[in-house]
């Protein structure tokens, strides 16, 4: 994606696209990849409370650039699944968990450190394929799996952002784990 | 049990703003940081505005802000009998230990310990259980209790109280220890008695204690106030975090302090160390003391020692020999000066006569010693120079953890302290020297150790505390109950051990096949008479082999946030580990379980009503103590009319630093460091002040410039020359020798042969201890280990045809083990090459599975593994010999060979284990 696409979609998102605006989300749901995702609630086994409950959950479905404009080990940032959420796209060059593109290497990742929040939009060590050490306590990531804890205090693995493919186009469209901060992901249904 | 499945979640829900409250520190390792519980009824949720959640914060909240709750932080409970939502997260509001509400990957996750019966938890013991056809079937307590209160009697009569051994964790709250050692060491009185992590209860640092050190003596704020922190067989990075994370870390990056750090294995902390204008010594397995004496001998040559401090600090400078004389001045009741001092070996007349010894050995010089460590000339010269304080103005601390006192026990630990004396390290601020730590301290002893029982004596005239494993191993051992530790897969050369404990219970002919109470008594009885032996396991979980394949009965125990407990952490931190939910079953904490099982043996005084009952019982037990002392702590609940435990939840997180200390209401106590020692609010506070005293708390022992104040009414409640002076008869430190040639026996027959490598083993990260919990039933962490690993340098690797995520064998036919109990008569009787003269070693074998990880961090040379995996136990591969002079296990030192056998699932998997570097800063 050149630098002018990106400065394309981020005038779309701070326009509407990542606002609550409720046109916009109307068209992100009839739009939208389902993702699905169990919620446990109550204790199955005991006697009553026996429930479990899959449920769907949905984010909006938003272009965030081409594949013929990525390269290898160039992360391109873009902001995800509402404004002020900054994730990383990146062609890693090698395949990995949820890659997509022909070379199944093109993945995306939420940028705040999933232990405290540290900015890891810069953090990118392409000899690795890790994101890390977070600036605040070294926290490393393992961006071809997933976003798996290399070594360090994170709760849970860095949050992934779902990509599709169509021809050239590469749309987020979903958020796998939560973003730091927050309780609930933002425009999660 | 988890799979290595992790699906993240992508919410969680809120405490509602009357969610109720409790305080709680982490359950893993010794830093012990502070955590809130908030516990409300399923059914209802806060919302994300400041006035709609308990945290009264707007949602979402901002990084560093401590008050992010992940959903690993959340879990359902059962509390009250009915469904409660738990959010656990990290005490932000803390004012000591995880500032900010830092929390590591193992607490962060410890939401996910409680039983939840829709969890990986669910497998939680609830019943007690009694082997019939081979089977584990449950009982009621009584049934049990009465099986192992008559077989105990039945044992101790016939083949007396060192056939009943008590093999039991050291850690797992004060209540609980102090009600096991009660029991075992006052009432039975058995000298068969080990901790979880040692065949007996010796010395664990004997060299940093004989030297005269405190091995808790130093807070965080010393290792945060230092200009060099040395640390010797440890990365607090990987194993107390968040004291690297809040303390270490930032005073390298804020106040340019340089850590050096010795491994055999570049970690994270080592990296960065190293990065920040420190340095990592990368020393072979077992070779420390070569390595500190040779820097201590360039420091000598150099005149870069702080000459002030060993004139005022150290013992006969002067000449006045009565300040070792006396048993390396701690006086003939205090220390094994008998069996060391008398032969002449290892104690220095003073500071000259330790220089002498010193540059007269011909291991140290600098050429010889990098050949033995495999630590360059330059490095060596680096630490030398970063080390040297001839005009004493620099602050340099030491600290040491197991890779240190867990390869070459005596010599590591006295050359280290030797090493620390030169440098100026001792006794006051950010000059201290102490031990980084592993479990939390929560042993408190209710009974004292039978020594003059024990079979085992070194040369000299004192017998030396029991080695439990060759008691087990020479068949004396009629009873063995087991308390919360695998045992056989914790001690080294463990495939031999369960050959060992195979033969002595399932191999017995008498195994149980009625389920009458009178039957199964009967057949245990002949199952003890005709040479075998019974075992009580009681755990959390049922662990295999020694409750699962092993035990007779097994009780179920209630631990964490399941029970009101007191522990300290690793700067003697004392704090309230509140109940916020019912515990499975019919789980009950240790405490219970024995005071049941001793009313019913007929011993008296075991009529505890709740673990407060215990704990103020055992205040007065932890007088003698310089540390976690908190008997003035009960005193003043007394003076004010509450229960302690009650006075204790009042400091909260943060805790007190003990020694708790009673002085006159009016005494400030202003040492660098007190703001920490406890709350604010609790320093002003008038609960702890009654009869114009008050308590307060202690940043560090052994703080010679603090001047005692006049009013001290400790006296009742501590050693006052312990808080201000090196614990020695004359207060002062003891130089001691490390000879190589106590242990280059054992090293020159260990090292690798042909194509072996080393085979040493820590801690990770990720993971704490055996991984009962995290690696086992944390999803998270499964996927990130599914199994045990080995590293290889990827020279090594290669050469074998090895790759990351292959799957190979770890095997040796080297693993001696000392096979017999046995007596040393003269001094070094029980070093290696003479046990292998009298035929005391017999050569057993092991192998077991790992994957693969090439990882360039890992020294040449040396293979690293998981310190203690469930199923693929490396300590199978360690011989099974104890230091001659301490009897501690060699656990990091062992050779195996490495072959593929194929490839692990692992490798060309995305969702689980890493081969990523782990030293990429």
């Amino acid at each position: 994606m050149s630098n002018t696409a990106v400065k394309e979609e981020k005038q779309k998102d701070e326009k509407c696209s990542l606002d609550l605006c409720p046109s916009r989300r109307q068209f992100l749901f009839a739009s939208g990849t389902a993702m699905g995702a169990i919620i446990l609630s109550g204790i199955p086994g005991l006697s009553n409370a026996a429930k479990l409950e899959a449920e769907l959950t949905r984010y909006p479905r938003v272009k965030i650039g081409k594949v013929s404009a990525l390269k290898v080990d160039k992360p391109v940032k873009f902001k995800y699944p509402a404004r002020d959420f900054e994730n990383l796209l990146i062609k890693l060059g090698t395949p990995a968990g949820a890659g997509v593109g022909p070379d199944k290497d093109i993945v995306a990742f939420n940028a705040l450190c999933s232990h405290m929040g540290g900015d890891l939009s810069d953090a990118y060590k392409p000899e690795h394929k890790i994101l890390g050490q977070c600036p605040f306590h070294q926290s490393t990531f393992d961006l071809t799996k997933y976003g798996m804890i290399v070594v360090g205090h994170a709760t849970q693995s860095l949050p992934q952002i779902e990509l599709e493919v169509e021809k050239d186009d590469i749309y987020a469209t979903g958020v796998f784990g939560l973003i730091y901060g927050c309780h609930s992901n933002p425009m999660r249904v | 049990m988890s799979t290595p499945y992790y699906l993240a979640e992508d919410q969680i829900p809120l405490p509602p703003p009357d969610a109720k409250t409790f305080n709680i520190c982490c359950d893993y390792c010794i830093v012990a940081c502070g955590y809130k519980v908030y516990r409300w009824p399923v059914g209802k949720e806060g919302g994300a505005k400041s006035n709609k959640n308990c945290l009264r914060e707007d949602f979402p909240v901002a990084g560093l802000s401590g008050k992010w709750v992940s959903p690993n932080m959340h879990n359902i409970v059962i509390a009250d009998g009915k469904p409660h939502h738990v959010v656990v997260i990290p005490d932000a509001d803390i004012e000591a230990v995880n500032l900010n509400g830092d929390h590591s990957i193992r607490g962060g996750c410890i939401a996910q310990k409680v039983y939840n019966p829709s969890k990986p938890t669910r497998d939680r013991l609830q019943r007690p259980m009694v082997r019939i056809f081979g089977t584990l079937m449950p009982v009621s307590w009584d049934f049990a209790l009465d099986i192992a209160a008559e077989i105990s009697k039945y044992v101790i009569k016939n083949h007396s109280e060192n056939a009943w051994a008590c093999k039991t964790n050291s850690y797992q709250y004060m209540e609980n220890l102090y009600a096991i050692t009660r029991f075992a060491l006052k009432d039975i009185n058995t000298p068969a008695f080990a901790w979880h992590d040692s065949p007996n209860i010796g010395e664990e640092s004997a060299g940093i204690a004989f030297a005269g050190f405190q091995t808790f003596g130093p807070g965080f704020w010393d290792r945060a106030n230092a200009d060099v922190l040395f640390i010797s067989g440890t990365d607090p990075y990987e194993t107390k975090t968040i004291q690297w994370n809040e303390w270490i870390m930032p005073a390298i990056r804020e106040k340019g302090m340089k850590v050096i750090m010795v491994l055999p294995r570049r970690t994270p902390g080592a990296a960065f160390a190293e990065a920040n204008g420190g340095l990592y010594l990368d020393v072979y397995p077992g070779t420390d003391s070569v390595l500190y004496n040779a820097i201590a001998r360039i420091i000598l040559e150099s005149n870069g020692q702080d000459m002030e401090f060993i004139k005022k600090w150290t013992s006969n400078f002067g000449g006045e020999l009565w300040e070792t004389e006396s048993g390396f001045g701690r006086g003939t009741r205090n220390t094994h000066w008998q069996w060391i001092t008398t032969w002449g070996k290892l104690e220095a007349k003073g500071f000259e006569d330790f220089k002498k010894w010193l540059l007269g050995e011909k291991e140290f010089e600098i050429n010889k010693a990098s050949e033995i460590t495999g630590v360059s000339v330059e490095k060596i010269k680096k630490a030398a120079e970063m080390l040297s304080n001839p005009d004493g103005k620099k602050k340099v601390s030491f600290g040491y953890e197991k890779g240190n006192y867990w390869s070459n026990n005596y010599l590591n630990t006295t050359s280290l302290g030797s090493l620390a004396l030169l440098t100026g390290c001792g006794n006051r601020p950010g000059r201290m020297m102490g031990r980084f730590g592993g479990h939390q301290r929560g042993g408190l002893g209710g009974g004292s150790y039978p020594g003059n029982k024990s079979p085992d004596k070194f040369g000299g005239r004192r017998r030396l505390t029991m080695d439990l494993d060759r008691w087990v191993e020479s068949g004396h051992v009629r009873f063995a109950w087991v308390v919360g530790t695998t045992w056989v897969s914790a001690m080294a050369g463990s495939q031999s051990h369960m050959d060992t404990f195979n033969r002595l219970t399932r191999g017995n002919p008498h195994q149980v096949m009625s389920l009458l109470k009178e039957d199964i008594i009967d057949t245990l009885k002949k199952k003890v008479d005709s040479g075998g032996m019974v075992v009580v396991n009681q755990d959390i979980y049922l662990r295999d082999p020694i409750g699962a394949k092993y035990a007779d009965i097994v009780f179920p125990v209630a631990t964490w946030g399941e029970e009101n407990f007191i522990r300290a952490n690793g700067e003697r931190r004392l704090r309230l580990y509140e109940k916020f939910y019912d515990a499975p079953g019919e789980a009950k904490p240790d405490w219970w379980i024995v005071a049941q099982w001793a009313k019913k043996m007929g011993f008296e005084g075991y009529d505890w009503k709740d673990s407060n009952d215990v704990a103020e019982e055992g205040g007065r037990f932890s007088r003698g103590r310089q540390d976690n002392n908190y008997d003035a702590l009960v005193w003043m609940a007394k003076k004010k009319g509450v229960r302690f435990h009650d006075l204790l939840r009042k400091f909260g997180t943060t805790g007190i630093q003990t020694p708790a200390i009673i002085v006159d209401a009016d005494y400030k106590y202003d040492r660098p460091g007190a703001e920490f020692t406890m709350s604010k609010q609790m320093r002003d506070s008038k609960d702890i002040q009654a009869d114009g005293y008050k308590v307060i708390g202690v940043a560090r022992l052994q703080d010679s410039e603090w001047k005692l104040p006049d009013g001290h009414f400790g006296a009742r409640y501590i050693d006052p020359k312990n808080l201000t002076s090196f614990n020695t008869q004359s207060g002062k430190a003891n130089w001691l020798k490390s000879p190589w040639d106590l242990y280059s026996d054992f090293h020159d027959w260990t090292k690798p042969k042909d194509d072996e490598l080393w085979v040493t083993n820590g801690r990770v990260n990720e993971v704490w201890q055996s991984g009962f919990d995290d690696m086992e039933r944390r999803p998270y962490i499964t996927q990130r280990f599914p199994e045990q690993f080995i590293e290889l340098h990827p020279d090594d690797a290669k050469a074998r045809g090895i790759e990351s995520g292959d799957m190979v064998i770890v095997y040796s036919d080297r693993i001696a083990v000392w096979k017999d109990s046995n007596m040393g008569t003269n001094a070094l009787d029980t070093k290696f090459s003479n046990l292998q003269k009298e035929g005391h070693i017999k050569m057993t074998s092991a192998s077991i599975t790992a994957v693969a990880m090439v990882q360039p961090g890992v020294k040449k040379g040396v293979s690293f593994m998981y310190f203690l995996h469930p199923t693929q136990p490396t300590n199978s591969l360690q011989s099974r010999i104890g230091d001659p002079l301490t009897g501690q296990y060699r656990y990091k030192v062992a050779v195996g060979r490495v072959k593929k056998i194929g490839e692990s699932p692992y490798k060309h998997d995305f969702r689980t284990l890493t081969f990523a570097r782990r030293d990429v800063v």
